[in-house]
C-alpha cells in the first residue's frame, strides 16, 4: 500500500502547489486589475481614510490651495474654497468619480502613484498616516480670478478663455461659464449625489462642460492668423506690405458668392495684406486660400497645433480642420481659409495661435501641473520643464504676422482698436478678432466672438509674456464681445506685484 | 514547538489589538485559556501517545490560535469603537464561543487518545460507524428546513439555537468504516476483470460499493446542497479504494463518476450551476451571485504581498468571511506572505499524517491515517480554492481557522487519530520475549 500512499502524497503536493501558485496570482499579480474592477469597494473607501493632496494654483508662487481635503467626522471632506472660480481646472472628487485635475492627477493625489510607494512604506514604519501628494498648477491666481469675473460679466452667453505664457507654454488661467460648484458634489450622501449630478448633467446649459478644452468652436477670421502664415511661409506674398486682390464680392469656382462682412469694400479691392488682415477682408483671405490649396492650409494649422489630441494633462478636445468629402474642393477652402466651413477650434487653440506668435514661431507644449510635492518632506517627485510642440512658422513669418497682428489694436481702422487698443488700455496688445458664423440664422444666435492675443515681455511697460483666447458663444462681434474679456485678463496679469 | 506556536498566536493577538484600536488591550482571558488548553493537550499526547509524532499537536494549535484571533478581530469590527461594520451572522461573544470550542475539541483529542490506544480496536467497529456515519450525513436531509437550512445549505441539525454541522463527524466515521471495509475486501476489488484501453477494470460486481457511494454523495447534494461535502466524501472514498487495492482503474472509474454526477446536477439543479458561472464569470455578476468572491478576491488582492496587517484591512466586506472566507481574511490581513505560511502549516500537517501512514505496519492504521490525511489536504484544496478561484468555490469550512464548533471539534478528533497512528508507527519495537497478545503485532502487516 506504501507506494500507492506516496502517489496519494504526490496528489496532495500537486493541491497545495496548485494553491500556492494561485495565490500568488491573485495577490502579486491580478492584484493591479482587481484594484482596478469598477466598485471596489475597498479601494473606493481607501481614498476618504486618508489624506488626499491638495491642488495648489502656484502660478506666481502664490502656493493658494484651490482643492483640499479636511477631516470630519473621521473621514476627509475634499473641499473647494473657490468653488466654481477654478471648477474648469481642479474638476470634482466625488464618490462616483472624478474629473479635470482631480481625475488627471487621481494616482498623485491619491498617494498611489509608485513614485510615492517608497514612502508610503516608511510612513507605515514610522507610524505617519498615508498622505497624497501635493499637485501644483501653473494657473495664476490673479489671472485666473480676471478671467473668471471678466467671463460672469459677459452678459449670460456660454463662454470660456484660456491665457498662456506663450515662451513656457505654462497655462496661468482657464475659465468656463456657465459653470458649477465642485463642493456640491462631494458629499458622502449618494442620494443627494444623483440629485446633483442629475441636474447638472440634465441642465441644458452644461455647466459640467469645460469650454476652454472640450468644446470647439468655428474660428471665424482669427483663423487667418494661419492662413497668412502659411501664405508668408509659402512665399505666396512676400511681406505684410504686398497688396493682395480683395474683391468686394468674391464669385467662388463652383459659382457661389463669397463676401465680406457687411459687404463692405476692402480699400480699393487691392490693399496690402496688412490692410486687409486689420479690416479683416474675407475676400482677400479666402483668395490667398484658394491659392494655397487645403492639404497645404491643414498643415500649416498642424503645426499650430491643430488635428492632433493633447494632455494638459486634462484631455483636450482636438481642433480641427477636418479631411472630409470634398474637402480639397477649391470653393469649400475658401471658407475654411476664413475659418468657417467645418473649422473647429477650441479657446485653447486660439490661444496656442497667438502663443506661436508671439514666441518667434515656437509653438510650446501648454502645460498646467508644474510640480507634483510629495507632502512629507516636501520633495519634488516630478516636475515640468518647458517642452517645443511645434516650429509653427519661421521667425520671420512670425515677425510678419507680428507686424499685422499689431494693426489690428493699434491702427484707428482695425477691428480691435476700440476694444483691445490705445482707447482701452495703454498696454500694446497684439491680436485678431473672430466673428463666426455657428451654422445658426442670427435670430437664433448671434455669431461667435472670437479673440486671439498677446502681449509680448517687456514692450509698453508689461513685465510679462501672455497669450489669450476667448470664445463668446453668441457673442456677436469679436471685438465687442470676447477682446474685452482678454484685455481685462492682460491687465490684471501685467498689473500684478 | 508548542512554545514556539503559543509565542505565534499571541504576537498574532498583539498585533490585531494595536491594529484595531491602537492600544494593546492586555490579553483577555480566552488568550490565557486557549495556552492552558493547548498546554493540556501537550500533557495529554506526552501521557498517553508519548511516541507520537512532535510537529501534529503544535501545527493544529498553531492554525487553532490563529483562528481564535482572527474571529476576535472580525467580532471586534464596528464593535468597541473599533472601525468597520458589524458582520452578519457573528456575535460579539464569537471569540469566546471559538475558545469553548477548542476546549470542547481538545477534550474530543484527550478522549480519542484515552480511549483508542491502538488505532485498530476502531476496526470492530467497522460496519457500526459505517451506519453512524450514513445516518449523519442523512439526517439534514429528512429534517425540516427551519432545523437544517443555513446559508444555502442544509447540512445543519439545530436543536433550541444549539447547531451541529453533523457531516463533519460523518467524514470521520466514514473513514474509518472506508478503512476497515477495504482492509476486508481489498483482495476481491483488486481482482481483474476486463481490460479496457489497456487499464485493468474491476469485475462490474465489485462496482457495487462505489456506486452505493456514489449515489450517497449524489443525494448529499441533491437534498443538502452541498457541493463541497459530497466531493470531500467521494473523493476520501476514491481515494482510499486506491489505496488499498493499488488500482488506477478505480481513481479512473471515481473521477469519471464524479465529473459525470457534477455535470448532470449542474444542469439538472439551478444552484450548482450557478456555482460554475459565478467561478467563470464573477465580475459579471458582482453584484449578485459572484458579489461574495468578488469581495474575497478584491479583499486578497488588497493586501498585496505584505497584507494591511492584522486589523488593519475590511475584511467585513466579505460575506460570511468568519467561515467560508476566513482564507480571504488572512490573505487580506496578512498578505501572500502570511497565506503562503498558513498553506504551508497544512501542507505540513498533512505531510505528518501521510508520514504516520506509510511507518504504520497495521494495514488499517495505514489506511485510516492516510484517508485522514487526503481528506484534510482535499479540504484545504476544496475552500481555499474555492476562495481563490482556483476551483468552483463550495461552502465548507477551513480546518481549524474557521469560525463554528463541529468543524473544530472534528478537526482536532482527526488530529487525535493522526497522533495515535504516529505513535503506534514510531513505537519503539517490542521487546522479544512478550506474551502472545503483542506477538500479533509483529506479524501484523
Amino acid at each position: 500500500m506504501n507506494r500507492a500512499i506516496l502517489r496519494i502524497s504526490l496528489a496532495c503536493l500537486a493541491m497545495f502547489v496548485l494553491l500556492l501558485l494561485n495565490i500568488n496570482y491573485v495577490q502579486a499579480f491580478e492584484s493591479n486589475s482587481l484594484a482596478s474592477q469598477p466598485g471596489n469597494i475597498r479601494v473606493f473607501d481607501q481614498q476618504f481614510k486618508y489624506q488626499r493632496g491638495s491642488i495648489v494654483a502656484d502660478g506666481d508662487n502664490t502656493n493658494l490651495k484651490i482643492a483640499e481635503s479636511v477631516q470630519r467626522g473621521g473621514a476627509y471632506h475634499r473641499y473647494y474654497p473657490y468653488g466654481p472660480e477654478y471648477a474648469a481646472i481642479t474638476g470634482y472628487d466625488s464618490i462616483y468619480g472624478q474629473s479635470g485635475i482631480e481625475q488627471a492627477e487621481n494616482k498623485e493625489l491619491a498617494g498611489t502613484d509608485p513614485r510615492l510607494a517608497v514612502r508610503n512604506l516608511t510612513s507605515l514604519l514610522t507610524g505617519k498616516s498615508k498622505q497624497g501628494a501635493t499637485v501644483a498648477l501653473t494657473i495664476s491666481p490673479t489671472a485666473q480670478n480676471a478671467a473668471y469675473q471678466a467671463l460672469l460679466n459677459d452678459g449670460g452667453h456660454p463662454a470660456a478663455v484660456v491665457a498662456l505664457n506663450p515662451e513656457t507654454g505654462a497655462i496661468l488661467a482657464m475659465a468656463s461659464i456657465p459653470t458649477y460648484n465642485p463642493n456640491e458634489l462631494t458629499t458622502f450622501n449618494g442620494a443627494q449625489l444623483d440629485k446633483v449630478d442629475n441636474e447638472l448633467l440634465r441642465d441644458p446649459s452644461q455647466p459640467l462642460l469645460n469650454r476652454a478644452i472640450n468644446a470647439t468652436f468655428p474660428p471665424g477670421s482669427s483663423f487667418k492668423i494661419v492662413t497668412s502664415s502659411a501664405a508668408f511661409s509659402q512665399g505666396l506674398v512676400a511681406n505684410p506690405n504686398t497688396n493682395i486682390p480683395a474683391p468686394t464680392v468674391l464669385t467662388l469656382p463652383n459659382g457661389n458668392l463669397l463676401h465680406n462682412d457687411g459687404d463692405i469694400a476692402c480699400f480699393n479691392g487691392d490693399p496690402t495684406i496688412t490692410e486687409a488682415f486689420y479690416l479683416s477682408c474675407n475676400t482677400a483671405f479666402a483668395k490667398l486660400g484658394i491659392k494655397l490649396t487645403a492639404p497645404v492650409l491643414r498643415n500649416q494649422s498642424s503645426l499650430f497645433g491643430m488635428n492632433r489630441s493633447l494632455n494638459i494633462p486634462l484631455s483636450v478636445s482636438p481642433s480641427v480642420l477636418p479631411t472630409g468629402n470634398d474637402w480639397t474642393d477649391p470653393s469649400l477652402t475658401a471658407f475654411s481659409a476664413i475659418g468657417q466651413y467645418n473649422d473647429e477650434v477650441s479657446p485653447l487653440q486660439e490661444a496656442m495661435f497667438s502663443a506661436a506668435i508671439e514666441n518667434g514661431g515656437k509653438l510650446m507644449t501648454p502645460y498646467m501641473v508644474q510640480e507634483v510635492i510629495d507632502p512629507a518632506d516636501l520633495s519634488v517627485i516630478q516636475s515640468q520643464s518647458p517642452s517645443v510642440l511645434s516650429q509653427a512658422v519661421s521667425p520671420q513669418v512670425a515677425g510678419d504676422v507680428k507686424s499685422m497682428m499689431l494693426q489690428v489694436t493699434q491702427n484707428p481702422g482695425g477691428t480691435a482698436y476700440q476694444t483691445a487698443g490705445p482707447p482701452a488700455t495703454s498696454i500694446v496688445i497684439y491680436g485678431k478678432t473672430g466673428t463666426a458664423e455657428n451654422g445658426l440664422t442670427p435670430t437664433q444666435s448671434p455669431d461667435d466672438a472670437v479673440f486671439s492675443c498677446f502681449v509680448p515681455a517687456g514692450e509698453s511697460g508689461a513685465p510679462d509674456p501672455i497669450a489669450v483666447g476667448v470664445i463668446v458663444q453668441g457673442g456677436g462681434f469679436g471685438a465687442d464681445a470676447a477682446a474685452p474679456i482678454a484685455v481685462q485678463i492682460i491687465k490684471a496679469y501685467e498689473a500684478r506685484s | 514547538m508548542l512554545v514556539f506556536a503559543l509565542a505565534v498566536v499571541l504576537i498574532a493577538y498583539a498585533a490585531a489589538s494595536l491594529g484595531l484600536s491602537g492600544k494593546l488591550d492586555g490579553l483577555p482571558l480566552y488568550i490565557g485559556v486557549y495556552v492552558l488548553l493547548m498546554l493540556g493537550a501537550h500533557a495529554a499526547v506526552r501521557r498517553f501517545a508519548p511516541h507520537a509524532d512532535p510537529l501534529l499537536l503544535p501545527l493544529a494549535a498553531l492554525l487553532n490560535g490563529l483562528g481564535i484571533v482572527m474571529i476576535w478581530r472580525l467580532a471586534e469590527s464596528g464593535r468597541n469603537g473599533n472601525p468597520g461594520n458589524q458582520i452578519s451572522g457573528l456575535a460579539s461573544s464569537a471569540a469566546s464561543m471559538q475558545v469553548l470550542w477548542t476546549g470542547a475539541g481538545v477534550i474530543a483529542l484527550v478522549l480519542v487518545l484515552a480511549f483508542i490506544r491502538e488505532a485498530r480496536v476502531l476496526q470492530r467497529y467497522t460496519y457500526t460507524l459505517g451506519a453512524v456515519g450514513l445516518a449523519l450525513l442523512a439526517i439534514p436531509a429528512v429534517l425540516p428546513d427551519s432545523m437544517s437550512y443555513v446559508n444555502g445549505a442544509k447540512v445543519w441539525i439545530i436543536i433550541g439555537g444549539f447547531s451541529v454541522e453533523p457531516g463533519e463527524f460523518a467524514r470521520l466515521a466514514l473513514a474509518v468504516f472506508f478503512a476497515g471495509y477495504l482492509v476486508a475486501k481489498r483482495d476481491v476489488l483488486a481482482l481483474a476483470g476486463n481490460r479496457f484501453l489497456g487499464i485493468d477494470l474491476p469485475r462490474p460486481r465489485d462496482l457495487g460499493p462505489v456506486l452505493i457511494t456514489w449515489a450517497a454523495s449524489l443525494l448529499i447534494l441533491i437534498f443538502e446542497t452541498d457541493i463541497g461535502t459530497s466531493a470531500l466524501f467521494f473523493g476520501m472514498f476514491v481515494a482510499m479504494i486506491y489505496i488499498a487495492t493499488q488500482r488506477t482503474s478505480w481513481l479512473l472509474i471515481g473521477v469519471l463518476l464524479f465529473l459525470g454526477g457534477t455535470f448532470i446536477t449542474a444542469n439538472l439543479f439551478q444552484h450548482v450551476m450557478e456555482r460554475f458561472t459565478g467561478w467563470l464569470h464573477p465580475f459579471a455578476h458582482a453584484t449578485g451571485s459572484g458579489y461574495q468572491l468578488v469581495q474575497g478576491l478584491e479583499g486578497m488582492a488588497f493586501g498585496g504581498i505584505f497584507g494591511t496587517g492584522l486589523g488593519q484591512g475590511q475584511p467585513y466586506y466579505t460575506p460570511l468571511v468568519q467561515s467560508d472566507f476566513i482564507f480571504s481574511a488572512f490573505g487580506e490581513e496578512l498578505g501572500l506572505v502570511g497565506v503562503m505560511a498558513l498553506l504551508l502549516i497544512f501542507g505540513l500537517l498533512v505531510q505528518r499524517g501521510l508520514r504516520a501512514a506509510l511507518q504504520v505496519k497495521d494495514p488499517f492504521s495505514k489506511l485510516l491515517a492516510a484517508g485522514l490525511s487526503f481528506v484534510l489536504a482535499l479540504q484545504v484544496f476544496v475552500i481555499v480554492g474555492g476562495v481563490t478561484r482556483l476551483i468552483p468555490l463550495t461552502g465548507i469550512t477551513t480546518p481549524f481557522l474557521s469560525e463554528g464548533g463541529s468543524s473544530l471539534v472534528a478537526s482536532w478528533i482527526l488530529v487525535g487519530l493522526l497522533i495515535r497512528v504516529s505513535d503506534s508507527a514510531r513505537k519503539p519495537a517490542p521487546q522479544p520475549i512478550q506474551d502472545e497478545g503483542m506477538t500479533q503485532v509483529v506479524r501484523a502487516g
